[in-house]
């Protein structure tokens, strides 16, 4: 008797089909929808996420919950401490709320944050991926170039592009956003290399599909994961480097209530209020532990789904 | 019977840089081969004999660097090149069934490619995948699912439900069995022989396993860094090899009856040699017990011994260059093994 | 070695050439005209010219690269009218600060950062690892600047144990060392955290490979097989130490700022501030140089020390 008998045999027929009718119940488990279900248990995870989530909210709605005008001062009420009646976070050297200059500056902040963190995302991805699938000469010339950006230092590149454009939040954005395409090229470069090799993208170039077709449905879909993970990291990071632009005054410009120039302004007050001065402070680390935790949360996430 | 796939002295190579300078390395050279319509031609060898490279020669994933590839008479180009109607002739199943397939898209939607690249439309896109997916003997609910939720075996019938959705006439699988265990090739083999006689197809079968290439194929090339040294219908080459690399081979193949093992120590002396740089004359000759110094002036011809079995070896007079002197051709050497007929 | 050793150098100068178009670029960008400092409002237009011509401001772009770029090479920057003084001569006063405040920096969080890292991946899973974890996280989002704020205010401020700046390295090590503790903690905290992060899941990962398992069935004791993985560990973390080293680099215009630490960092800030173009491109050439400069010896250095990076045909 020989193997394919047994194969034919009724019990294993009969086996086939339930193992077959067993796998077909299964729900569709599409990557992105169990990782965000991975994401959803991941405690810490979620937990930063809340947080980032009230943050965003409360600064969309400054207008509605702030109890003050972040931008008129009343110079008898300067330097309050925190808690003083009437301002839950004291008031500053001009004696303008805090409270309320951290809900609008939170705008500012974290727009700084998410804004450089996607225009990067998209503009590093898209030279990443054609120099990864062309690889021939203007592949080699982009990713020298990218390169050359990576020979400085992000903070000092930043500072030197905010400084060569201006001061003010629109030219800070551009200037972290400049700083952070390289990295990202690089990591979608990286991921379509790997990507290319792969069997299935033979099998969709041996269609006669464009070029275009395949890294749209190709390989576009698998090298974003690795983008998005490496991206989540970003945010953070580019919210910092505002802030510090904004420190030194070379970034969103006063009386703007950015939290990186809030520190600056109330530096000189600190042996008065140090537990004002601190607060703008413990706003961006807060945001920037919470960006890093999601961050983390969403990498595990999606080793889990793998 | 019609030809339907021939290749004439094709080549390919490929550029290499070694440290500084640059090189070449001949992967596949002036193989010539004729596939018969509804018949299986399986294609045989080591390591780095060249076949992958061939089986993305036919299917255009690379362009020959000479030769001419020709099917039903017209040319193959590359894949971007070549007329719709062409690329949906030829078709394509890969190895490994788990990088094969698009992680980030449906069963559905990766069978459907190839469909939608030829402009199907979209009703039609979706009966041809339930059909496909029947013929493969999956249900068609798997239509919606993601490749990690399917077994091994199970994904190459997706795949080869993938190369069956343009409805080609030529087939090429590349190991199409080799990462499936054993109990699965044979389920994926019956298949296969099954839709070879529903839809009439024909296939070139690619392995380093002789057992499975003998149990599918009608023809059989055997091929040798990147030549072919002997072709034959199965039968004949495997119960009478004629060219020595062939024949060690086969016997090469371990006897799981332990009466029959007295051919299991010999093997096949010394190292496959550097593709950069293979020898000269006949490729076999570092490693055959029967080469002479012709061997290693004169590339043997791929030459018909009669009834179809062609044989690229100086052993054989049609093989050896015009007006050669036999007295300097080489003599069959006794390698102490009747050759097993199984 | 040597045929890899040189392709990375050679590989390094059309990066070393792109820094300085960036910035000789950047700097054409920058608000402020260079002239503006000899004109008067009652100078007349042929005086403008001639000023003009004289700082060679009438010249095409590229020549003007090309003439900046010649004489950095041979050691002149050009002369900055704020200070009065040679650039070169501002830059290497400065640069002397900066190495010695980077180079602590540096020392100190890398050596403290894979020491912790070393202790969480061998206690992996226990409360003294999470704490770790916990005060890695902290570490790598605390932002320098406000770091820097609290401790002077509590050290230089309230308790007035140290300097609240200056760098006062010439007046014997425990001065040295007094100025040089808090502007030292501030900028290394996150080379620190992302260190010891990254120093964790790569000795983590190599105790995870199988010859770990040899070594142990040959009998050898704990403490040898943890030098043999941290010996195999250190890859990623050299690769890391580059990158940070640079970070440290351009952090550096934050920390001294803030301490009033007499380096690069602070030169170019104040030069931004005043609108001393040369300068700031002059500075800025001089620490990305080095930035670069530090990456390919790393990178050397990995090279020699990982046999298995050899092989890559480049």
């Amino acid at each position: 008797m020989s193997v394919l008998d047994v194969a034919a045999a009724p019990e294993a027929v009969q086996r086939q089909k339930e193992w077959n009718a067993a796998v077909a119940a299964a729900e569709p488990q599409s990557f992105w929808k169990e990782t965000g279900k991975a994401f959803l248990r991941h405690r810490t995870g979620m937990a930063a996420a809340i947080v980032l989530l009230v943050l965003v909210l409360a600064s969309a709605a400054a207008p509605l919950i702030a109890p003050y005008d972040p931008l008129v001062g009343v110079p008898a009420d300067r330097l309050q401490h925190v808690f003083s009646s009437g301002h839950l976070l004291g008031t500053d050297e001009q004696g303008r709320d805090v409270l309320s200059r951290i809900l609008y500056g939170g705008r500012l902040s974290l727009l700084a944050g998410f804004v450089p963190t996607i225009v990067a995302t998209v503009l590093g991805t898209l030279i990443g991926v054609v120099s990864g699938m062309t690889g021939g000469v203007v592949a080699v010339l982009l990713m020298r170039f990218m390169d050359m950006l990576y020979g400085f230092p992000a903070v000092l590149l930043a500072i030197a592009v905010g400084a060569a454009l201006g001061p003010g939040l629109t030219n800070t954005i551009i200037a972290v956003s400049v700083v952070f395409v390289p990295p990202v090229a690089r990591v979608a470069e990286g991921a379509t290399r790997r990507v290319v090799l792969q069997e299935y993208v033979e099998a969709a170039r041996l269609t006669g599909a464009s070029r275009w077709r395949i890294a749209r449905s190709q390989i576009l879909p698998n090298v974003l994961g690795d983008v998005v993970v490496y991206a989540s990291g970003l945010v953070g990071v580019a919210m910092i480097i505002a802030a510090s632009l904004s420190f030194l005054g070379l970034g969103s410009l006063p009386p703007n209530p950015e939290w990186g120039y809030m520190l600056n302004s109330l530096r000189g007050a600190i042996y008065v209020v140090p537990d004002v001065v601190v607060v703008p402070g413990l706003f961006i680390f807060a945001a920037s532990v919470a960006f890093n935790l999601a961050s983390d949360g969403l990498r595990e996430s999606m080793d889990t789904t793998r | 019977m019609t030809v339907l796939l021939d290749l004439q002295d094709v080549s390919k190579e490929f550029p290499v840089r070694l440290g500084l300078r640059k090189g070449t390395v001949s992967a596949v050279d002036g193989v010539s081969m004729e596939v018969h319509q509804g018949r299986t031609m399986g294609i045989v060898g080591e390591s780095g004999c060249g076949k992958s490279t061939l089986a993305r020669l036919i299917v255009g994933l690379h362009e020959v660097t000479r030769g001419s590839v020709g099917f039903e008479g017209r040319a193959l180009g590359s894949a971007r090149k070549r007329s719709k109607s062409l690329s949906r002739a030829v078709q394509m199943v890969f190895q490994d069934p788990s990088s094969a397939l698009n992680p980030r898209a449906t069963i559905g939607e990766s069978i459907a490619f190839p469909l939608r690249v030829h402009d199907v439309p979209e009703a039609e896109v979706t009966a041809r995948v339930n059909e496909v997916l029947e013929e493969v003997g999956l249900p068609a609910a798997y239509a919606t699912h993601y490749p990690h939720q399917l077994s091994g075996g199970q994904k190459q019938r997706v795949n080869i439900a993938r190369a069956l959705a343009l409805r080609p006439e030529l087939v090429v699988l590349d190991e199409a069995v080799s990462a499936l265990d054993k109990s699965i090739q044979a389920q994926i083999l019956t298949l296969l022989a099954d839709l070879q006689r529903e839809h009439g197809l024909t296939y070139v079968f690619i392995s380093h396993d002789l057992n499975v290439v003998e149990f599918v194929s009608d023809d059989v090339t055997v091929m040798y860094l990147g030549q072919v040294v002997e072709t034959a219908p199965a039968g004949a080459l495997y119960e009478a090899p004629m060219h020595p690399y062939t024949q060690l081979l086969l016997n090469s193949i371990p006897a799981l009856d332990p009466e029959d093992r007295h051919g299991d120590d010999v093997g096949i002396a010394g190292e496959i040699p550097s593709p950069l740089n293979p020898p000269s004359g006949c490729r076999f000759r570092t490693r055959c017990p029967a080469a002479t110094s012709m061997c290693a002036t004169d590339a043997p011809r791929l030459a018909d011994t009669g009834s179809g079995h062609l044989v690229a070896c100086h052993l054989y007079a049609g093989s050896r260059p015009l007006g050669a002197d036999p007295e300097a051709a080489p003599r069959p050497v006794q390698i102490d093994l009747p050759i097993q007929s199984r | 070695m040597l045929q890899i050793a040189v392709r990375r150098i050679l590989l390094a100068i059309p990066i070393l050439v792109g820094v300085s178009v960036i910035i000789f670029g950047l700097m054409q960008v920058l608000p402020g005209d260079p002239a503006a400092n000899f004109i008067t409002p009652d100078s007349s237009p042929e005086q403008i010219a001639a000023i003009r011509a004289e700082l060679g401001l009438d010249q095409p772009l590229p020549m003007r690269y090309l003439e900046w770029l010649g004489s950095a090479l041979t050691g002149d920057l050009g002369f900055s009218d704020a200070r009065q003084r040679e650039v070169a001569s501002l830059i290497g006063q400065a640069w002397g600060n900066t190495a010695i405040l980077a180079a602590v920096s540096a020392v100190f969080g890398l050596v403290v950062g894979i020491g912790v890292g070393i202790l969480a991946a061998v206690r992996r899973g226990s409360l003294l690892d999470r704490a770790l974890s916990v005060f890695s996280l902290t570490g790598l989002s605390v932002p320098s600047f406000f770091l820097a704020i609290v401790l002077m205010t509590i050290f230089a401020g309230q308790w007035q144990v140290l300097p609240a700046g200056g760098a006062v390295l010439d007046e014997g090590l425990p001065r040295a060392v007094a100025h040089l503790i808090l502007p030292v903690l501030s900028g290394s905290l996150v080379t620190l955290a992302i260190t010891a992060r990254v120093t964790r899941a790569s000795v983590i990962d190599v105790y995870g490979a199988d010859f770990v398992q040899t070594l142990r069935a040959k009998g050898l004791s704990s403490g040898e097989v943890l030098r043999h993985v941290v010996k195999n560990a250190m890859s990623p973390v050299l690769t890391t130490s580059g990158l940070q080293i640079g970070a440290l680099l351009g952090g550096s215009v934050l920390v001294e700022t803030i301490f009033s630490w007499p380096g690069m960092g602070l030169l170019v800030f104040n030069a931004i501030s005043a609108r001393d173009l040369v300068v700031v491109q002059g500075a800025t050439l001089v620490i990305a140089v080095t930035f670069v400069l530090v990456n390919l010896a790393v990178d050397l250095v990995q090279t020699a020390v990982d046999p298995r990076l050899r092989g890559a045909v480049a």
